[in-house]
C-alpha cells in the first residue's frame, strides 16, 4: 500500500507547488504525480492500467482542454478506473459546482483554501482520511 | 433619438399644464356643442312653428274659397230656379246650403284672432239671413208672388250677397297678410337653421381638432416616453448580467491570484522566518494583512451582487422567527456583551426569508458593533401601520399604501444625522479600520434587501445617544 501514489490534475504551476510543498511539510511520504490537465490524467491512467491504481486523485474543476467535471465523467464511468476516490480540489464555492460533482461520483470535495496554513492543513487532514483512516481498494 | 423627438420632449407646457388644456377644450367644445344644438333645437322649433303657420293659413285660404263658390251656386241655382221653375234646380240650392254649414263651421274653427272670428261670424249671420230670406223664393207658395214682391226681395237678397262678398274678402286680405308675414318669417329661421348648422360645425371642428393634436402630440410623446423607458429597461437589464458575470469572475478570477499572495506569503513566512530580518517580516505580515482584507472585500461584494436578483421564492414571513434566527447566529456575542433586545408586534407578510433574516442580523450586529463600551447594549424593535404618504421621499405610486414601519433604535455610539444616507453605500465607513472592523458592506445590504421588497429604509443618530433605523415594508405584498 505505501506504494500507491497519489495523483493531482491541476493548470496552475503555484497549486502544484504549494501542494507539493504542503505534503512535503507535512511528512507524508507518497508519491505525487502532478498532471497540468485533464487529457493528461487520462493518458497516463490509461498506460499504467493493470500496474495498480493510485491512493486517491486530486482533481481541479476548471482547467484547459477536458477539464475537470469531464475528466470526472469519464471515470466515473470506466468500469476499472470507477473505483478510484476522487477528491475534487477547486477555487469554486459555488453550490452548483459541488452539487455537479457529487452528481457525477466525485467522492468529496475540497474548497483550494486561501492560506498556505490552511492548505497544510487541509492537506493533512485529507491524507489522514485517505491514507490512514479509510479502506481504499488495492 | 433623433433632434425633432428631442424638441418634442422639451416641452414649453408641463404635463400637468397639458392635462389641464386638453380637457378645457374639451369642455368647451362640448359645452359649445350643447348650447349650439339646443339653439339650433328652439330655431328649429320655430321654423316647425311657422311653416304649420303657413299651412294653417292656406288651409283657411281654401275653405275661404270654397264658402264662396257655394255661395254663387246657390246664388246661381237660386236665379236659375226663378226664371224655370225646375226643381233640379232647388235640389242643388238645398245642397250647396248644406254644404256651407259644415264649411262655415270649419271656418270658425279654423280662425285665431278675435276680429277674423267675429268676421265669420257676421258672415254666418248674414248668410243665414240670406237663405231665411231667399228660402221663401224657392217654396212653390213664393213662386206665385208678385213680381213686384219678388223684385223687393231680390233686391234685399242682393244686399246681403253683396255683404257676404266683402266679409269674404276681408277675411281673405287679412288671411293673406298673415300669410305673407308667416312665410317671411319661415324663410327668415329657414336661412337660420343653415347658418347654425355651419357655424356648430365649423366650432366643433376646431375645438375638436385642436384637442386632438395636443391629444396626439402628447401620445407621440409618451410613445418616446416608453421608447426610453424600454431602452433604459435593457440597458438595466445588461448591467444586471454584467454584475452576475462580474460576481462570477470575482469569485474566480480575482480570487485566485489574492489566494496566491496570501499562500506564498505564509509559506515565506512558515519556512524562512528564521532568516528574514523583523523588517521583513512585519512587511510581509501587512501584504498577508491586505490580502485577506481584499479577501473580504470581495466576498463582501460577492454576497451584495448576490441580492441583485433574489432567486428564492416569496413566502410567508413570521418577522419574530427572523428575529429568532437573527439572534440565534449572532448568539455569541449577544451574550458575551450581555446584549438586551426587545421587540413587540412584529408581523407576518410575504417576504424573501433569508433576506429578512440578512436584514435582521445586519442591523442587530450594527448596533452591538456601535454600542458604548461603558453601558450595556439594549435594542428595542417596535412595529406599526403608518401610510405611504408619510413616508419621507416616497415614489408616488407606493404613496397610498399602507406600510409596516419596523423601527431598530439603540443606545449606542450613534453617528451624526449628516451621515444619515452615506452609512447605506457600499463600502462607506464613517470609523477608522482600528477603531471598529468592518467593510462597510452591513447596512447597504439591508438598503438591497429593503428594496427588493419595494420598500424603504432610513435612518437616524444622535452622537453619543443612539441610532434609530426605519425599515418600511410595503403591507400588500407587491413583490413581483
Amino acid at each position: 500500500m505505501m506504494n500507491q501514489s497519489i495523483l493531482m490534475a491541476d493548470d496552475d504551476a503555484d497549486d502544484r507547488f504549494l501542494v507539493q510543498a504542503a505534503f512535503e511539510d507535512n511528512n507524508i511520504p507518497h508519491h505525487i504525480l502532478f498532471f497540468e490537465d485533464g487529457d493528461q490524467l487520462l493518458n497516463h491512467l490509461s498506460s499504467t492500467s493493470g500496474n495498480g491504481s493510485p491512493s486517491f486523485i486530486l482533481l481541479d474543476l476548471n482547467m484547459p482542454k477536458r477539464d475537470g467535471r469531464e475528466v470526472l465523467k469519464v471515470l466515473k464511468t470506466d468500469k476499472q478506473l470507477r473505483s478510484i476516490p476522487i477528491i475534487i480540489f477547486s477555487t469554486s464555492k459555488a453550490p452548483d459546482d459541488v452539487n455537479t460533482s457529487y452528481f457525477l461520483g466525485a467522492n468529496s470535495y475540497v474548497v483550494k483554501p486561501s492560506s498556505y496554513e490552511h492548505l497544510k492543513d487541509v492537506i493533512q487532514k485529507i491524507s489522514d482520511f485517505w491514507l490512514n483512516t479509510a479502506m481504499i481498494p488495492s | 433619438m433623433n433632434l425633432s423627438s428631442l424638441r418634442l420632449l422639451n416641452r414649453s407646457l408641463d404635463e400637468r399644464q397639458l392635462t389641464w388644456a386638453i380637457r378645457f377644450l374639451f369642455g368647451i367644445s362640448i359645452m359649445l356643442i350643447i348650447a349650439l344644438s339646443y339653439s339650433y333645437h328652439t330655431i328649429n322649433k320655430e321654423l316647425i312653428f311657422y311653416s304649420e303657420r303657413v299651412d294653417h293659413t292656406q288651409r283657411v285660404l281654401i275653405t275661404l274659397e270654397k264658402v264662396s263658390s257655394k255661395l254663387y251656386e246657390t246664388i246661381y241655382h237660386g236665379r236659375t230656379y226663378l226664371l224655370l221653375k225646375d226643381t233640379a234646380n232647388k235640389r242643388a240650392i238645398l245642397k250647396s246650403i248644406d254644404d256651407l254649414n259644415p264649411l262655415l263651421d270649419q271656418l270658425d274653427t279654423l280662425m285665431e284672432s278675435p276680429p277674423q272670428d267675429k268676421r265669420v261670424q257676421v258672415l254666418r249671420t248674414t248668410l243665414d239671413n240670406l237663405y231665411d230670406r231667399t228660402n221663401i223664393y224657392w217654396t212653390d207658395s213664393t213662386v206665385q208672388l208678385g213680381e213686384q214682391e219678388q223684385q223687393a226681395m231680390l233686391r234685399e237678397a242682393s244686399g246681403h250677397i253683396e255683404q257676404a262678398n266683402r266679409l269674404i274678402r276681408e277675411i281673405t286680405e287679412v288671411e293673406n297678410k298673415l300669410m305673407h308675414t308667416r312665410m317671411q318669417s319661415r324663410d327668415n329661421y329657414k336661412q337660420q337653421v343653415f347658418r347654425y348648422n355651419w357655424v356648430i360645425m365649423l366650432v366643433a371642428l376646431v375645438f375638436l381638432s385642436s384637442s386632438f393634436i395636443l391629444l396626439d402630440r402628447e401620445l407621440k410623446r409618451n410613445n418616446l416616453y416608453r421608447i426610453e423607458l424600454e431602452n433604459k429597461v435593457e440597458n438595466l437589464n445588461r448591467s444586471n448580467n454584467e454584475l452576475e458575470q462580474f460576481a462570477y469572475v470575482a469569485s474566480h478570477d480575482l480570487q485566485e491570484p489574492l489566494r496566491k499572495i496570501q499562500s506564498f506569503s505564509d509559506r515565506l513566512l512558515l519556512k524562512y522566518s528564521i532568516k528574514l530580518e523583523n523588517e521583513a517580516q512585519l512587511m510581509l505580515y501587512k501584504v498577508n494583512d491586505s490580502a485577506q482584507r481584499m479577501q473580504l472585500l470581495i466576498n463582501d461584494l460577492l454576497s451584495f451582487s448576490r441580492l441583485v436578483k433574489p432567486g428564492a421564492n416569496v413566502q410567508r414571513v413570521d418577522l419574530n422567527d427572523v428575529l429568532e434566527e437573527a439572534k440565534y447566529n449572532l448568539s455569541e456575542t449577544i451574550t458575551t456583551q450581555k446584549v438586551i433586545i426587545k421587540s413587540s408586534g412584529l408581523p407576518v407578510l410575504k417576504a424573501y426569508r433569508v433576506q429578512m433574516v440578512q436584514l435582521f442580523q445586519n442591523l442587530l450586529s450594527n448596533s452591538i458593533k456601535y454600542s458604548r463600551p461603558d453601558i450595556v447594549p439594549y435594542i428595542t424593535i417596535s412595529c406599526k401601520l403608518v401610510e405611504g404618504s408619510e413616508i419621507p421621499a416616497i415614489k408616488p405610486a407606493h404613496q397610498d399604501v399602507q406600510f409596516y414601519l419596523i423601527e431598530f433604535s439603540d443606545n449606542g455610539i450613534g453617528f451624526n444625522s449628516e451621515y444619515a444616507e452615506k452609512i447605506f453605500v457600499i463600502f462607506q465607513r464613517l470609523h477608522a479600520r482600528d477603531e471598529f472592523e468592518g467593510t462597510g458592506i452591513g447596512l447597504s445590504i439591508c438598503r438591497r434587501v429593503i428594496s427588493n421588497h419595494n420598500g424603504y429604509i432610513f435612518a437616524k443618530g444622535q452622537e453619543g445617544k443612539g441610532a434609530n433605523f426605519y425599515v418600511y415594508l410595503p403591507l400588500q405584498p407587491f413583490i413581483s
